[in-house]
């Protein structure tokens, strides 16, 4: 949500994200490197290009595990939405440190020969046909092109260039990077059987990434299938009960095309937006209302109540919805008004009357 | 209306203040990132096993051998006995994934000086011709005597792995497995002399150099089997003190783990 793009925008919340990444990553491999051969002479044995492209090539494995983590453990726990913030540094850092690990590879295994290290890479190996000898290090090319083609259009210069659904459905190519890491590590390594750490990982971060995404998934499954059933009178959807909405707070519904809708009260007035968020989809619903804005848990955007823009300079709009109260439920319109449009927000009986509220006018870029 | 449960918080990241759940919840998962990362670590490098005891000895520190040079499979320096040693036979390889064939070829069959640096693993000796005038033709010395012809040890049946010689013999450790395999593969179309790693000893020998089955180098169809553990049928002649395994394609993928 800026109105210039700049390389970065840092904040001390990412600075701080940032620094602890890179301190794991440094120990990572300065632990692995430095401190495992003076405790361990089989270790201290192994060539050290060799050790140099286990140690970036295990780790870019962690890394990748724990930025397809991250997600699920996001929508499970919103306690765990720090994370998710700055994801997309994370995933920068996993494609540096595998693009290290390859490199090291290319500049070990097959240089020193007359062949072209790309063309040795592509042809020294051609046993297709067979699972155990497979050429495992092309599943870790097509791995490594993912994540660098991810790296490079993980600013939000691309995310609006491409739009949010084209760049949303990009990323996802991140579980395909997944898989082919999975069949890397799987017939290449934990085949080989020299490490027994490698097949117990690989197990361990599919086990985990499979479970946490299942129960996620349950969750949503659960929100959609939830309330949201047609008012036969006027066919708008009733979303749940008024006093499930707490004050700042929405709650989900779901309309007939499967689109969510999310009502938020606030000022005991009620508004409905889209609950996907124009910027990455997160859902805005599950954010609040902070100055008067609807604003995403995911990355802080904020929307208007009234027309669901966000506030000048920036131009994000998300859908705006009709809302009513009927007894003690919440019905939304199905049928979004156009972009923009700008609906006021229905009073519930009792509450005080609207006094102008103070529109906050500046605020930070994420 | 109902009570309102206590807000849990909630994290904007350009926001200046944090609430307090949400930062002690980061702190958590920072110290739980970080230790993670770190056992990981150790527990990944300590579990390395053992790449065997291979690896670089200046023998000749700078002098020459000399003997005579058979190029077929590949190069191998038939050194005559001497200090009390008995005959050897020597296989020669080049600097990087490459043999030695092209400067060995002109000199087939001729007495030849080499100088360079070994890689030795156990009873495998690998000379690295290197250094100036790294191979070259000389006049036999006077009461030269010529090698001994290849005994013929029957044919066999053996399980064990297609390995690089060189690296096998410590110029990368490990030099064996998967991971090796596109590398080693990389190095015997180079002309790296390959040899074969038995599971269970021929005549007190673990590794044999291969040929194929018509003496020549190794067919280009056993690379999809290199790195692997495999059976293999074949010849086995004995030239001084190296085994050749005259392997007859194709291989099949081995039975014993
Ligand atoms: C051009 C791309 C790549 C190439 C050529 C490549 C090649 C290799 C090779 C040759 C090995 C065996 C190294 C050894 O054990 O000595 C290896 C291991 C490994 N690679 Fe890759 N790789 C690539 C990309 C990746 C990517 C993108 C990842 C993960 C995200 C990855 C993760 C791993 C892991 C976890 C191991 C096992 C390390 C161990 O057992 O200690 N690689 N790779
Ligand atoms: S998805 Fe990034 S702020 Fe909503």
């Amino acid at each position: 949500m800026s109105t210039a793009y700049k390389p970065v925008g840092w904040n001390r919340n990412k600075l701080i994200y940032d620094a602890i990444l890179l301190c794991g990553v440094v120990a990572y491999i300065l632990l692995y490197l430095k401190l495992a051969p003076l405790l361990s002479s089989s270790v201290r044995a192994v060539d050290t290009p060799i050790l140099r492209m286990r140690a970036f090539g295990s780790l870019a494995f962690l890394l990748l595990t724990l930025v397809l983590a991250i997600g699920p453990l996001a929508r499970l726990d919103s306690r765990f939405l720090p994370l998710l913030y700055n994801r997309r540094h994370l995933g920068v850092m996993t494609a540096a440190v595998a693009f290290t690990h390859a490199m090291f590879v290319l500049d070990w295994y097959f240089a020193f020969s007359a062949t072209p290290k790309f063309t040795a890479l592509f042809t020294s190996n051609t046993s297709f046909g067979s699972i155990a000898g497979f050429p495992f290090e092309l599943f870790g090319v097509f791995a490594l092109v993912i994540l660098l083609v991810l790296a490079a259009t993980s600013h939000d210069f691309w995310l609006s260039f491409l739009s949010p659904p084209v760049w949303k459905a990009m990323h996802m190519g991140i579980y395909a990077a997944y898989a082919a890491a999975v069949l890397h590590v799987g017939l290449g390594a934990a085949i080989d059987g020299t490490n027994p750490m490698t097949a117990l990982f690989l197990s361990a971060s599919l086990a985990a990434l499979s479970v946490l995404h299942l129960l996620a998934g349950r969750r949503e499954m659960a929100i959609d299938d939830a309330a949201s059933r047609i008012d036969a009178k006027t066919d708008w959807v009733d979303v749940g009960a008024l006093d499930a909405i707490q004050e700042g707070r929405a709650i989900v519904g779901v309309l007939p095309r499967g689109e969510r809708v999310a009502v938020f009260r606030f000022k005991n007035r009620l508004s409905a937006l889209s609950n996907l968020c124009s910027h990455q989809n997160g859902p805005i619903g599950e954010g609040k209302v902070v100055m008067g804005f609807a604003t995403c848990p995911w990355h802080g955007y904020q929307y208007r109540l009234e027309d669901g823009c966000a506030p000048p300079p920036f131009r994000e709009r998300v859908r705006k919805y009709r809302v009513k109260i009927s007894g003690a439920r919440v019905l939304v319109d199905p049928v979004a008004v156009p972009l923009g449009t700008r609906i006021e927000p229905v009073v519930i009986d009792g509450a005080p009357p609207p006094a102008s509220p103070p529109l906050p006018s500046r605020r930070t870029s994420p | 209306m109902m009570p309102r449960p206590p807000d849990p918080g909630f994290f904007i990241g350009y926001a200046k203040k944090v609430p307090p759940e949400i930062a002690q919840c980061a702190l958590l998962v920072s110290v739980f990132f970080l230790l993670g990362l770190v056992s990981a670590s150790l527990a990944f490098s300590l579990s390395a096993q053992d790449p065997g005891s291979g690896g670089y000895v200046d023998e000749l520190k700078g002098g020459r051998l000399a003997g005579v040079l058979e190029t077929l499979p590949y190069p191998i320096l038939r050194v005559p006995a001497q200090d009390g040693k008995g005959p050897r036979a020597i296989m020669l390889s080049g600097q990087g994934k490459a043999g030695v064939a092209n400067a060995a070829d002109p000199l087939a069959g001729q007495w030849a000086e080499v100088s360079g640096i070994f890689v030795k693993r156990g009873e495998l000796d690998m000379l690295l011709v290197g250094g100036r005038n790294g191979l070259a033709g000389v006049e036999p010395p006077a009461g030269a005597v010529q090698p001994q012809a290849p005994v013929a040890l029957g044919r066999w049946r053996l399980t064990g792995e297609i390995c690089d010689g060189k690296c096998y013999a410590g110029a990368m450790r490990p030099g064996t497995g998967l991971a090796h395999k596109a590398c080693a593969n990389l190095c015997i179309t180079g002309g790296v002399p390959p040899v074969f790693v038995t599971t269970s000893p021929v005549e007190g020998h673990n590794f044999l150099l291969m040929a194929g089955a018509d003496g020549g180098p190794l067919p280009r169809a056993l690379l999809d089997h290199t790195g692997l553990l495999i059976e293999l049928e074949g010849e086995i002649e004995q030239r001084d003190d190296i085994m050749i395994f005259k392997v007859e394609t194709p291989a099949r993928p081995g039975v014993a783990s």
